[in-house]
């Protein structure tokens, strides 16, 4: 399987970046991690006429943690999201997506700005993250601009970023209080697996054991971006957790969803998973909240 | 039109001139004669190509020889030294981990790099770390027993 | 321990160094001097008649060297099987899948060539696409061969006994159908070749990526109307095959025709989707069963009815849809049997022989419905099996000689490993246990081609100092163990040390053995190696004797020492005389050494030039008079018996496998880590099979999944601990009581895995992979079933 031709340029700092971006557009492809792109390439699905990587440059290779922020460049790799211990701490669910993602040896490569930008509706990263809210900083040559994640994908390998615009960083603000999120990926085995459905929950309580303030639920393959579980989040708003109420927003997320049937598994299928998922991972949310 | 690259293999320098659309794979097969790293998928499915990359096992089939500019790379080929097989190249071949062989090379960078990180995994720990490193042959369990036979021996 | 220096242990292979160091040389390691790159144009419909193929725009691109057709090519029928020899190199009337071959393009490099196969026109004119086994045998449905009317590739109809006779006599009769899916043995190593035809002597050398040398070797003669003897292939490592290697690739074939057009060395290789492509791995089965049984749970029938999807072509297919019945005969007395098995043409890629060639899917289905049985009956289903099991000394129904059979003991191996009696039906909601039992050939009694050949030829040459016996024998290293497993048996048939045989395989030169298929290397491949090595030994004892003055009766060799039975001669002039001929050397023995192997075979070397001797075996006359009776007619027959712990996760549907436990009969471990690891490898590919593993096609024919990202076999993280038990009932066919291990440890696993779920959920599942949605909805129904 040989690559297409391109021409590759490896350009030193965010503004060399922003100015070839702004040249080439359409006609150029960002490169970080590169599984899924080079991959692409190699099935002739893509053919580019030129390559940016990016992966070298070290503003986008950071990881910036504050009392109320947590802000993760765009080059940053799946595998220290997995590894890193204050976001196995304060954003557990996007650990959790970053150790589903692939495998070890895909994970080492790819970057949290690659698994967003690609736009899958399958990918284990968006849920979790979309879940805590998070925003993704796109930056032009004109300037920059912050998009909320759950309003940056558009359809199946589509998102907000402009062809000029290069995704910089996520940034997660981290919740006040008694808050927790879960993530849960179904697939057919156990590691290296494109998801049937995934699910992430995030809920927050005015008190340990107390009513729930904020909801979200996030579910993935069952549309053509992931689809936000609005009406299951709110029965839950101002209630107390319990099985009985996390067995209803369940079912409600349930119709909710609307996924295809496919070669992985029916619609059907698909939509009583979405209800499974939603109940175990609000489970995991609030056992996370309540510890906080 | 080719670029020249600099890189560290097996603690040898080369500059080499590559196209753009040269895998690290190919690369180190076709271009430096480094074998060991084998072409099982080109997709990164599998694992047969993996090398170290500062560091760290990647799927060199995913990466482009110009981005492995500046990088310092261990292949299978590297493990060895003048003392002789790595202890867990040892294992592997006591323990009867290896059938086919053609997972071997990735298999065998996969658990080293995790042995070098975490001297005393555990089994999960184990599997987890050979995930992305496919076989066919033998069912994981001789090269999980491998891997951990090198782990007690500290 | 066992009385053997050399054989029955864990010695390390002699292959796996090299392996662990990335230094063993597989086909794609390999380049040549001036060598070229060959591509394939492969159709791009799945049924359709070629109207006109344009090669000129190809033929004028810059660094193109050959274009070849079937205008080139010819159109000499190939195959496996002689009685089907179905395929062209080339299409050159119709396209029958996506993937079939209709041109190759030989290029400077690969970018060339592939860029030349792309532009070559054809034009097709579309045929309607068989995808279905229905849709194949429809009425007026287009024929795929215009030999075989109705699509029906191959028939068999087969009773031993009378099973009507026996249903009559039966308590209990329960029918049943199961269906699996097309697999891909998904070996890590894509197939891939290097032809080197020299234009001066004529001689072909043919370096392939082939479980087979010596079939490849002679389909190339044929093809390529060239003698026998001018054709020489080379395996070197094999990245792994399991049947898929066993039978020759269009590759192989056109790779030495681009070669002689061009008189330069012709390299190709498969991508991972062309792997796919080609396919040639287990069939598409749909198996309707129904077993007759008495109310104390003797088994008095069975008529067994498959259908195989075998694509396009044939392939091994013939023997498969004789395996998927005949290898029911056993492990259990049973009286009557009856089959009808009908292998059918689609618009697919071929299929083949895979690991557990056309048994495993048999074996599933009726696996899984003994313990349907089993519990009508009351009746615990290791019971139902130890009461109809054969032992030692049967003979089953369709004439296959159980010469040996520790079936009583594997199944007693599991049990107890298992605690099957704490754990059967008493295990939490979710949780199950389930077991199986199968059986398999120890190498096919006759060659696919007929002939009076030897199966296995190997010789043994001693370097002229004694130090080191160089064994040749074409047999396949393919990844299972053979070389070390031959290197072992000539060591302990000679008395020496395992590191004093220098051990080179898979040439043809190097002889005849028909290759790695079928289970029948140790075997097979053993007993020629025994029979040259006990001959050397033979011509070595006989010169000492009589330069001893002594009878070659009182001598013998044991690691590398001469014996000397009754009262050790005075052996001082041999030893001066070996002495004076390594002046210099700083290792010669001194007086009051033993007498070496080493200065024996230098005193047989003086007496009588090199001491080399040819092994040779062919099976004894075997098996029945029946037609078909070939297949599955072997010198001998391994068994295995297996339990799985499982849970299901009830509410999505997902298994997890907690625990599996093998034991198997082999005979005899020639090197027992290498029988465990074919264990443990048969139950994962089997555990893959079970779960996760199909090919699947668009409704134009298009496989969806060529890659192993989407085809799932077992990660690390999907296998759970797996425990081996070798069971040795010692084989009077085998060299050292030996016999298969290879593919016969695959049988038990999805039968024993689908018999889990049942006690965990509740569900019998009849068709194949255990996906979480199918178990899920299994569940469903079952649940809703209940409340109704």
């Amino acid at each position: 399987m040989l690559l297409p031709k391109f021409n590759f340029y490896e350009p030193k700092t965010q503004g060399e970046a922003l100015s070839i971006m702004n040249e080439y557009g359409l006609k150029a492809k960002l490169i970080a991690g590169g599984t899924d792109l080079l991959a692409n390439m190699k099935r002739k699905l893509l053919s580019p006429d030129a390559l940016v990587g990016i992966s070298e440059i070290e503003e986008f290779k950071n990881l910036e943690i504050s009392d109320k922020t947590i802000k993760i460049g765009s080059c940053f790799t799946v595998s220290a999201i997995a590894e890193s211990a204050v976001i196995e701490k304060k954003i557990s669910a996007l650990a959790v997506g970053a150790r589903a993602l692939g495998t070890p040896l895909i994970r080492n490569l790819a970057t949290i700005g690659g698994n967003l930008g690609s736009a899958r509706p399958a990918a284990d990263i968006p849920p979790s993250l979309i879940a805590y809210n998070a925003k993704a900083v796109l930056k032009s040559v004109s300037g920059e601009r912050t998009v909320l994640l759950d309003k940056f994908f558009k359809g199946p390998g589509f998102t907000e970023i402009q062809p000029n615009e290069i995704l910089t960083e996520i940034i997660i603000d981290i919740p006040d209080g008694y808050y927790g999120a879960g993530y849960i990926n179904l697939g057919i085995r156990k590691a290296q697996d494109c998801n049937i459905v995934n699910v992430a929950s995030f809920v927050s309580l005015d008190e340990p054991n107390g009513v729930i303030n904020s909801a979200r639920i996030v579910m993935g393959c069952v549309g053509p971006t992931h689809l936000r579980a609005n009406a299951a989040e709110n029965i839950l708003i101002g209630n107390k957790p319990s099985e009985k109420l996390f067995q209803e927003a369940a079912k409600i997320a349930e119709s909710e969803c609307k996924p295809i049937d496919d070669f992985r598994a029916s619609a059907v299928y698909k939509k009583a998973m979405i209800r499974v998922l939603t109940k175990r991972t609000l489970d995991i949310a609030v056992k996370e909240a309540s510890l906080k | 039109m080719k670029q020249i690259i600099n890189l560290t293999i097996n603690d040898k320098k080369y500059e080499v001139a590559v196209d753009a659309n040269l895998t690290l794979l190919d690369l180190l097969r076709y271009q430096l004669g480094l074998t060991g790293a084998k072409k099982g998928c080109e997709l990164g499915d599998c694992g047969a190509c993996a090398v170290i990359m500062d560091g760290k096992p990647v799927n060199s089939c995913l990466v482009l020889a110009v981005q492995a500019n500046g990088k310092n790379i261990t292949t299978i080929e590297g493990v060895e030294d003048e003392n002789g097989l790595h202890p867990l190249q040892k294992a592997f071949v006591e323990k009867g981990a290896i059938q086919c062989g053609f997972c071997t090379s990735g298999m065998i960078l996969s658990g080293k790099t995790l042995l070098d990180k975490k001297p005393n995994p555990t089994e999960t720990e184990i599997k987890s770390a050979i995930s992305g490193n496919l076989c066919r042959c033998t069912g994981y369990q001789k090269i999980i027993e491998a891997v951990q036979s090198v782990s007690c021996e500290g | 321990m066992s009385n053997y220096d050399v054989i029955n242990s864990n010695a390390p292979r002699v292959d796996t160094p090299a392996k662990a160091k990335g230094k063993a040389i597989f086909i794609d390691d390999m380049s040549m001097p001036d060598m070229l790159f060959g591509a394939l144009l492969q159709s791009p419909i799945a049924h359709g008649k070629i109207l006109n193929i344009d090669i000129s725009a190809a033929k004028k691109l810059k660094g193109v060297k050959a274009v070849v057709t079937a205008k080139e090519a010819g159109l000499i029928p190939y195959g496996v099987s002689p009685a089907r020899y179905d395929e062209n190199v080339f299409c050159h009337d119709n396209v029958r899948y996506i993937g079939d071959e209709i041109a190759a393009v030989a290029a400077v490099d690969l970018e060339t060539a592939i860029a030349a196969a792309s532009l070559i026109k054809v034009d097709y004119q579309e045929l309607p696409a068989l995808l279905t086994i229905d849709d194949a045998m429809a009425e007026g449905a287009p024929v795929l061969h215009k030999k075989y009317p109705r699509n029906i590739c191959a028939q068999v109809n087969q009773e031993f006994g009378n099973f009507e006779a026996g249903l009559k006599e039966s308590d209990i009769i329960k029918t049943t159908t199961f269906k699996s899916k097309r697999q891909d043995a998904a070996f890590l190593e894509p197939q891939g070749c290097i032809a080197n035809f020299d234009k001066l002597t004529e001689n072909l050398t043919l370096y392939s990526s082939t479980q087979v040398p010596h079939y490849v070797q002679r389909i190339l003669s044929m093809v390529l109307k060239l003698p026998i003897g001018k054709v020489r292939v080379i395996k070197p490592y094999l990245g792994a095959g399991f049947g898929i290697k066993a039978g020759t690739n269009t590759m192989e074939i056109v790779s030495c025709l681009l070669s002689m057009k061009t008189g330069k060395p012709v390299k190709m290789n498969y991508s991972r989707e062309q792997v796919f492509m080609f396919g040639r791995a287990r069939h598409q089965f749909v198996h309707t069963m129904t077993t007759g049984v008495k109310k104390d749970g003797t088994l008095m029938a069975l008529k067994n009815e498959c259908y195989l999807d075998g694509g396009a072509y044939t392939s091994f297919g013939i023997a498969t849809v004789y395996y998927s019945g005949s290898l029911l005969g056993g492990p259990y007395k049973l009286p009557n049997m009856k089959y009808d098995g009908y292998r059918i043409y689609t618009n697919k890629p071929a299929c083949g022989a895979q690991r557990g060639h056309g048994g495993v899917i048999a074996r599933a289905c009726w696996e899984q419905q003994l313990d349907m049985i089993a519990e009508e009956l009351g009746m615990d289903p290791i019971e139902l099996r130890l009461k109809n099991m054969m032992v030692t000394g049967d003979i089953t129904c369709n004439d296959f000689n159980m010469s040996s059979l520790g079936m009583k003991e594997c199944i007693e191996a599991v049990k107890d490993g298992s605690e099957w009696n704490k754990k059967k039906g008493k295990l939490p909601k979710g949780k199950g246990i389930g077991m199986a039992c199968g059986f398999f050939v120890s190498g096919a009694g006759y060659p696919i081609y007929r002939s009076d050949t030897y199966h296995s030829t190997a010789v043994i040459k001693l370097t002229e100092d004694g130090g080191t016996a160089l064994l040749y024998t074409a047999s396949s290293e393919i990844g299972q163990g053979s070389d070390t497993t031959m290197a072992m048996i000539a060591a302990e048939t000679l008395g020496i040390p395992l590191s004093d045989i220098r051990i080179e395989s898979g040439d043809t030169d190097f002889g005849v053995d028909l290759g790695a298929y079928s289970s029948r290397q140790t075997l097979m491949t053993g007993h020629a190696v025994y029979d040259a090595a006990a001959h050397v030994k033979q011509q070595i004892l006989e010169v000492l004797a009589e330069e001893l003055n002594i009878s070659a009766d009182e001598i013998d060799i044991k690691k590398g020492i001469i014996i000397f039975k009754k009262s050790q001669p005075d052996f001082s002039k041999l030893r001066e005389r070996y002495i004076k001929e390594h002046r210099g050397w700083t290792d010669n023995p001194s007086a009051d050494d033993p007498l070496t192997f080493k200065e024996a075979s230098r005193i047989a070397f003086l007496a009588k030039g090199i001491i080399s001797a040819n092994g040779k075996y062919k099976p004894h006359q075997l098996g029945g008079k029946f037609k078909g009776a070939a297949v599955g007619t072997s010198p001998a027959y391994g068994c295995s018996a297996q339990i799985v712990e499982l849970t299901v996760d009830e509410q999505t549907g997902q298994i997890t496998i907690d625990n599996m436990i093998d034991a198997h009969d082999c005979g005899f471990a020639i090197n027992r880590v290498s029988v465990e690891g074919q264990m443990e490898g048969s139950l994962s590919m089997g555990l893959g099979e079970a779960m996760f593993e199909e090919v699947k096609f668009d409704s134009k024919g298009k496989i969806i999944n060529a890659d192993l990202a989407e085809y799932k076999i077992p990660t690390a993280l999907d296998m759970p601990p797996v425990k081996a038990i070798i069971v040795e009932s010692s084989e009077p066919n085998g060299p050292f009581g030996a016999k298969e291990v290879g593919e016969g440890a695959i049988m038990p696993t999805i039968p024993a895995i689908l018999n889990a779920v049942y006690d965990a959920a509740g569900v019998r599942i009849f068709e194949l992979p255990l996906t979480p949605e199918r178990v899920y909805q299994a569940i469903l129904d079952y649940k809703n079933k209940k409340a109704s």
